[in-house]
C-alpha cells in the first residue's frame, strides 16, 4: 500500500473520530441550553464549530503535543497512526452500540501507550503524569461541586432566579429612523442576561471542547509528520463541526433531556466547573475529557446540596468507609444517640432521603469504567501491535 | 393467602407485562405499584434533580406521575384499585426494602441497555435472589 493511500485510510478515521467526538461533545456543552430553549440546535452546532476550532487552534496545541511527541519516545509512524486511530474508533463504536460512556481522551492515551509498550518506547514518567491527573480531576470536581452545593447553591438559587417568557428575547424598535434592538414583550432585563450567560458559558464549553478533544482525531497522523498541525487542526474542527450539526441533533436531546429538571443554575455552576478543569488541564497538555469532569462535578453539587444540613462530623463519619451510615436532612434534630447501621443491615421502610440518590457503589461502578475503558484499548492495542510489528 | 403484591414498575412494557399478570392472578389481593426515580444513569441528571430539589418527596412524585398513570390505566381495564408508592436511589435496594412488608413481589425481566446493566446489575435477578418474599418474574 503506498504512503498516499494509507494517509487517506488514515484521514477517513480521523473524520470517523471526529464526527463522533462532535457528535458527543455538542450534546453536552449544548443539551442544557437547547432542553431550555434558549438556543435552536442549528446555532448551538454553529457555536459549537467556531468555538472547537478556537479551542483546538490555541490551547489544543499542547495536548496535540503530548499525544504525538510525549507519550512514547520515537515518532508514530504514519501506519501504526492510522491503527492507533482504528482503535480509538473502535472504542467510540463499542460506546455507541452499547451505550457505555467511554472518554475518548482515555482511549486515545490507552491505544497510544500500547504502541508503546509494544515496541519499548514508553515514556512511562508522561503517563504516570497523566494518570495521575486522571485520579485527582474526578476528585477535584467531586470536591468544587459538593462545597458549592452544601454552602454556595441555596443562596445563589435565592438570588439567580432564571425564567424564560413567552415571546421572542429581543424585538427591533422600528419608531426610529434605524430599527434599534429592544427587549421583547416579555422579557426582562434579568432574563437577557442569564441568557447571555447561558451562551457564553456554552461557548466556553465548546472552547474547551476543542482543546481536549480536536487532538484525540489527529495527533496520530500529525506525529509521523505526514499531516501538518495546522491542516490537522483544521480536519479535526470540519468533522467535528459536522458531527455537530447532524449526530448532534440526537445527543443535545439526550443530554438535554437528562439535564432537562436540573435548575439552569446548577446546570450552569457544572459546566462552568467542568469547562474550566478541561481547559486548565488541556493547557498544561494533560488529555482530558469535558465528561469526567462534568459528571463528578453534577455527583459533587448533588450530594453536597442532599447532605447539607448535616454536621461535618457526620459527613466525616460517612466518608471514613461506612457508605450505609445514613445523612438525613433531619439529622441536626435527630437523637445523637441513634446508633450507626451496620453494613448489611437493612435500611427502614420510609426513607425517601435525598442522600440515597448517590450511593458511593454506584457511583465507584461508573468511575471504574473510566479505567476498564483505556484499559482495555490499551491491552488491544498491544497485542496488535506485538502480533503485527510494523513500527518504523 | 396472598393479600399484598409488589409490582415494582419501570417504564418498560415488560413491566406492565408484570403488573397485568399480578391483577390476574391476585383478584382479591391489594396491589401496590413502586416506582424508584433518581436511580443512576450516565449523567446522574436525574439524581441530582431531585438532590437539588427543594421538596424531594414532592419532586419524585412527580417523577413516578407517568408510570403512575399508566398504571391506573391498566388496574382501570380489570376495575381494581392500586396503590402506589415511590422510593429515590437504586432501584434493587429500594425493591428489596419495600418487599418485607408485602407477601410477594411480582416483577418484569429488568430491561435496560449495557451500560445500565453495568450500573445497576440486573435487577430483577438480584430481587429473584435476595428477596425476603417470593417472587414472581415474568416474561
Amino acid at each position: 500500500m503506498s504512503l498516499t493511500t494509507v494517509l487517506v485510510v488514515g484521514i477517513v478515521a480521523s473524520i470517523f473520530v471526529g464526527l463522533n467526538i462532535g457528535g458527543s461533545s455538542t450534546g453536552i456543552a449544548w443539551g442544557p441550553a437547547v432542553g431550555a430553549g434558549i438556543i435552536s440546535k442549528t446555532l448551538a452546532a454553529g457555536l459549537m464549530t467556531f468555538f472547537v476550532f478556537l479551542g483546538g487552534w490555541t490551547v489544543g496545541r499542547n495536548v496535540m503535543d503530548t499525544l504525538a511527541g510525549d507519550i512514547i519516545t520515537i515518532p508514530i509512524s504514519l501506519e501504526s497512526g492510522v491503527a492507533v486511530l482504528f482503535f480509538i474508533g473502535l472504542g467510540i463504536l463499542i460506546a455507541n452500540v452499547f451505550g457505555v460512556p467511554v472518554p475518548t481522551s482515555m482511549t486515545t492515551v490507552g491505544s497510544i501507550a500500547g504502541l508503546g509498550l509494544a515496541t519499548g518506547t514508553l515514556n512511562f514518567e508522561t503517563i504516570g503524569w497523566i494518570v495521575s491527573w486522571w485520579v485527582v480531576t474526578p476528585i477535584i470536581g467531586f470536591w468544587v461541586g459538593g462545597v458549592i452545593g452544601r454552602y454556595l447553591y441555596p443562596e445563589l438559587n435565592r438570588r439567580f432566579e432564571i425564567t424564560t417568557s413567552e415571546g421572542p428575547l429581543l424585538a427591533l424598535d422600528r419608531r426610529g429612523t434605524v430599527p434599534t434592538p429592544t427587549l421583547g414583550p416579555n422579557t426582562t432585563r434579568r432574563e437577557l442576561l442569564t441568557t447571555v450567560l447561558v451562551l457564553i458559558i456554552g461557548c466556553y464549553m465548546a472552547f474547551s471542547a476543542g482543546a481536549s478533544n480536536v487532538p484525540n482525531a489527529v495527533a496520530p497522523l500529525v506525529s509521523s509528520g505526514a499531516l501538518e498541525v495546522n491542516t490537522a487542526i483544521a480536519i479535526a474542527t470540519v468533522a467535528i463541526g459536522v458531527g455537530g450539526f447532524t449526530i448532534a441533533r440526537r445527543t443535545m436531546e439526550s443530554v438535554g433531556t437528562e439535564l432537562s429538571d436540573i435548575p439552569l443554575l446548577a446546570a450552569l455552576i457544572v459546566m462552568l466547573t467542568a469547562a474550566t478543569i478541561t481547559t486548565a488541564l488541556s493547557a498544561i497538555g494533560i488529555p482530558i475529557s469535558l465528561v469526567m469532569a462534568m459528571v463528578m462535578t453534577i455527583v459533587g453539587l448533588g450530594w453536597g446540596r442532599a447532605t447539607r444540613p448535616v454536621r461535618v462530623r457526620d459527613v466525616r463519619d460517612v466518608i471514613r468507609g461506612d457508605e450505609t451510615a445514613e445523612i438525613e436532612p433531619g439529622a441536626l434534630t435527630a437523637d445523637p444517640n441513634t446508633p450507626v447501621r451496620q453494613i448489611g443491615e437493612e435500611e427502614p421502610r420510609e426513607v425517601r432521603e435525598a442522600s440515597d440518590l448517590f450511593n458511593p457503589r454506584a457511583v465507584i461502578k461508573y468511575v471504574s469504567m473510566w479505567i476498564i475503558g483505556p484499559t482495555v484499548s490499551l491491552g488491544l492495542s498491544y497485542a496488535f501491535f506485538v502480533a503485527f510489528p510494523f513500527v518504523g | 393467602m396472598i393479600s399484598r403484591v409488589l409490582v415494582p414498575m419501570d417504564k418498560s412494557e415488560m413491566a406492565e407485562h408484570a403488573l397485568r399478570y399480578a391483577l390476574e392472578a391476585f383478584p382479591d389481593a391489594e396491589i401496590t405499584v413502586f416506582h424508584v426515580v433518581g436511580e443512576p444513569s450516565a449523567l446522574w441528571g436525574e439524581a441530582a434533580s431531585l438532590a437539588l430539589a427543594d421538596d424531594i418527596g414532592q419532586a419524585a412524585e412527580e417523577h413516578a406521575s407517568d408510570v403512575f398513570d399508566d398504571a391506573r390505566a391498566i388496574a382501570d381495564e380489570y376495575d381494581r384499585e392500586i396503590a402506589t408508592d415511590v422510593q429515590v436511589g437504586h432501584p434493587t435496594r429500594a425493591i428489596l426494602n419495600a418487599a418485607e412488608g408485602f407477601d410477594t413481589v411480582v416483577i418484569g425481566p429488568h430491561g435496560g441497555s449495557l451500560a445500565d446493566r453495568l450500573l445497576m446489575g440486573n435487577v430483577a435477578e438480584t430481587v429473584f435472589r435476595r428477596s425476603p418474599v417470593p417472587v414472581t418474574v415474568v416474561r
